[in-house]
């Protein structure tokens, strides 16, 4: 289903919006920084932003979160959800595409109750865009996103063909037909075009046939420690990667020594405490299996598809500069 | 017990808590909930995550075939912040458990043949779930042979259980072999003068000297220290065992058990694994197709 929402009904869709819940967008918070904040007007949010440096999974995957409280009384309390709808507006392809790696992941036969409260009280807007120089989702085949949201704007002149990708979608329209138009062949015309001009944009691509064999057959390649000697070590390109979502879990004591929080934050491959066990044998005990193990991960499939979206997060955060294609075409033999 | 959370735990009281050694203790536990204990089915070669409130949750192996249901039994070894917690339990306290997780060994699929139990140290612990399981159910099973290595006497766990089947076990068509690396072990070397046909001083891999074994009809499931897996691979492919007829269980750190929080992923774009639930009990077919398996 398709309708158009013209220029002249932004303001009143995103009043729309704010009806449904809170709303959040991409937020200018830096010279060309950008996160998803709570945004109180359309005028605060720029949708046509390259990138955020932190991916909507923290709307999902909380970088900290309280699972359960215990207390004297010896009993595990859940959080309660706050049933609070979130609206998260703007949504590149890349980070729908990845967003359904984690629904693979914390939705499978062992689903994991906070994610999908927290993806099922939210309503995601998709929009357009225009690739820069370290985009390469493309590459990957996640330039598009199918499905994975409930509404998506593509740009053109008069406003936005709005795709509609769910029944929540559906019924958001439904309750504000005034703002939308049925889309016209010229409409459609503009999008296809807008979509062909968009793909032939990207400056940047990755050779992905076969790249599963390709790291299996390169795990005792010098390109691992090569890189892993400019690395860091940091865990950055964890934080900032929108499939990245290993979490460790703590339990904290209250200073009354009666209760107590058990907490899980978002963990790094990346850094040394990820493979070692009690007793301190250290699975991953260097830099370099720990790198290679990260582009192992990124390299391979969930439910068929990579674990990889090309959204340059990883390239463009990195302060050591390592580019995540580069080192893959190192792989392959391309450099 | 919080409803459908998979990382809700549930209470279970500490039965027994008996030192094995100085630093193994063999946990009996009670399932409190008795609504839990209906779901609560296990296989040998499973896990559970094992918490103490306020300190965290360890993932710690089943050590026993499941007799009753609302009884659980582990072999813990204070190594870390977790376990050390557990070794201060007293009879009557509570700890916390979620699962059973894992794969489990496929005792199916192993009926009719001979097993071939190769452990070390600590290593025995989910093998002796699969020794009970087995004799349980000894019709279904042909010879079983134990090779267990341990550092020395005070070392070995079970050490009643394990030296009567030791003696005895020959009687059910269980031979056990014992192997101590510590050569200044007296009580060790009586048992080899005892029985040399049974007993040796080196490493687990030396009771291949001893035994016989014949690859068409057996199944070999392997426990230990990562070390001692390669060892005892080459050991067996030298007997041309076939490499899905391979066992083995691992070790890595796993905070959920139920493959989420990515600390047990192993293997190469290829073929990535999650010890947490593929696992932890893989062939060593799989371990030829996962890099950085053993």
């Amino acid at each position: 289903m398709y309708k158009i929402l013209a220029k002249e009904n932004l303001y009143a869709f995103f009043d729309a919006l704010e009806n449904m819940g809170k709303v959040y967008g991409p937020v200018k918070v830096g010279g060309s920084t950008y996160d998803f904040r709570e945004a109180g007007s359309l005028d605060e949010i720029d949708l046509t932003y390259t990138r955020t440096m932190i991916p909507p999974k923290k709307f999902f995957v909380k970088p900290k979160e309280t699972i359960f409280e215990f207390d004297e009384k010896m009993e595990f309390k859940e959080q309660p959800s706050n049933g609070e709808v979130n609206v998260i507006l703007g949504l590149h392809p890349c980070d729908i595409n990845a967003l359904k790696i984690l629904d693979s992941i914390y939705m499978d036969e062992t689903p994991d109750k906070y994610y999908i409260q927290r993806r099922e009280s939210s309503f995601i807007i998709g929009v357009s865009c225009t690739p820069d120089e370290y985009c390469f989702c493309k590459s990957m085949g996640t330039s598009y996103a199918q499905d994975g949201f409930d509404l998506f704007l593509h740009k053109i002149d008069k406003g936005y063909l709005v795709r509609i990708g769910s029944e929540k979608g559906y019924k958001m329209i439904n309750d504000n037909k005034s703002l939308f138009e049925d889309a016209k062949t010229e409409d459609i015309e503009e999008f296809k075009r807008n979509e062909r001009e968009r793909m032939e944009a990207f400056k940047l691509e990755l050779n992905v046939s076969g790249i599963q064999d390709m790291l299996d057959v390169s795990y005792d390649d010098p390109v691992w420690k090569e890189t892993a000697e400019e690395c860091f070590g940091c865990g950055t390109c964890n934080l900032v990667c929108p499939t990245c979502r290993c979490y460790d879990v703590i339990d904290y004591i209250g200073l009354s020594l009666k209760s107590g929080e058990r907490v899980r934050r978002w963990d790094s491959c990346m850094l040394r405490r990820h493979g070692l066990v009690a007793g301190g044998l250290n699975f991953r005990p260097t830099r370099v299996e720990r790198l290679r193990n990260r582009f192992n991960c990124k390299g391979s499939l969930t439910d068929g598809s990579l674990n990889c979206v090309g959204c340059g997060r990883c390239t463009v955060y990195c302060p050591a500069e390592i580019s995540f294609v580069e080192v893959i075409k190192k792989v392959r033999g391309e450099l | 017990m919080v409803e459908d959370n998979v990382l809700a735990p549930t209470p279970a009281k500490v039965l027994k808590s008996e030192n094995m050694t100085e630093i193994e203790k063999h946990i009996e536990l009670e399932l409190l909930d008795k609504e839990f204990v209906k779901g609560f089915v296990y296989k040998p070669g499973q896990f559970v995550k094992v918490g103490v409130m306020g300190v965290g949750e360890a993932p710690i192996s089943i050590c026993a075939a499941r007799k009753k249901e609302d009884i659980l039994e582990l072999c813990v070894r204070k190594v870390g912040r977790v376990t050390n917690a557990i070794h201060r339990l007293k009879v009557g306290d509570t700890l916390w458990i979620r699962g059973p997780y894992g794969n489990g060994f496929p005792m199916e699929e192993m009926e009719g043949s001979d097993l071939l139990l190769v452990a070390g140290g600590l290593g025995i612990a989910p093998l002796r779930g699969v020794l009970q399981y087995a004799l349980i159910n000894r019709e279904k099973y042909g010879t079983i042979t134990v090779m267990y290595g341990i550092r020395c006497y005070t070392s070995m766990l079970w050490r009643d259980e394990f030296l009567k089947l030791f003696y005895e076990g020959d009687k059910n068509n269980v031979e056990f072999y014992l192997s101590y690396e510590d050569s200044s072990d007296k009580q060790c070397y009586e048992l080899q003068c005892e029985r040399s046909d049974r007993c040796m001083q080196g490493v687990v891999t030396k009771l291949f000297e001893l035994k016989e074994v014949t690859p068409e009809k057996t199944y070999a499931v392997i426990c230990g220290p990562p070390i001692m897996y390669k060892f005892v691979v080459q050991e067996l492919m030298k007997r041309n065992f076939e490499p899905k007829k391979i066992y083995m269980t691992l070790e890595r750190r796993m905070k959920c058990g139920v493959g989420k929080c990515g600390h047990c992923i192993i293997g190469s774009g290829k073929n990535i694994k999650y010890v947490c639930k593929d696992g932890p009990v893989f062939t060593y077919w799989d371990a030829l197709n996962t890099k950085g398996m053993i």
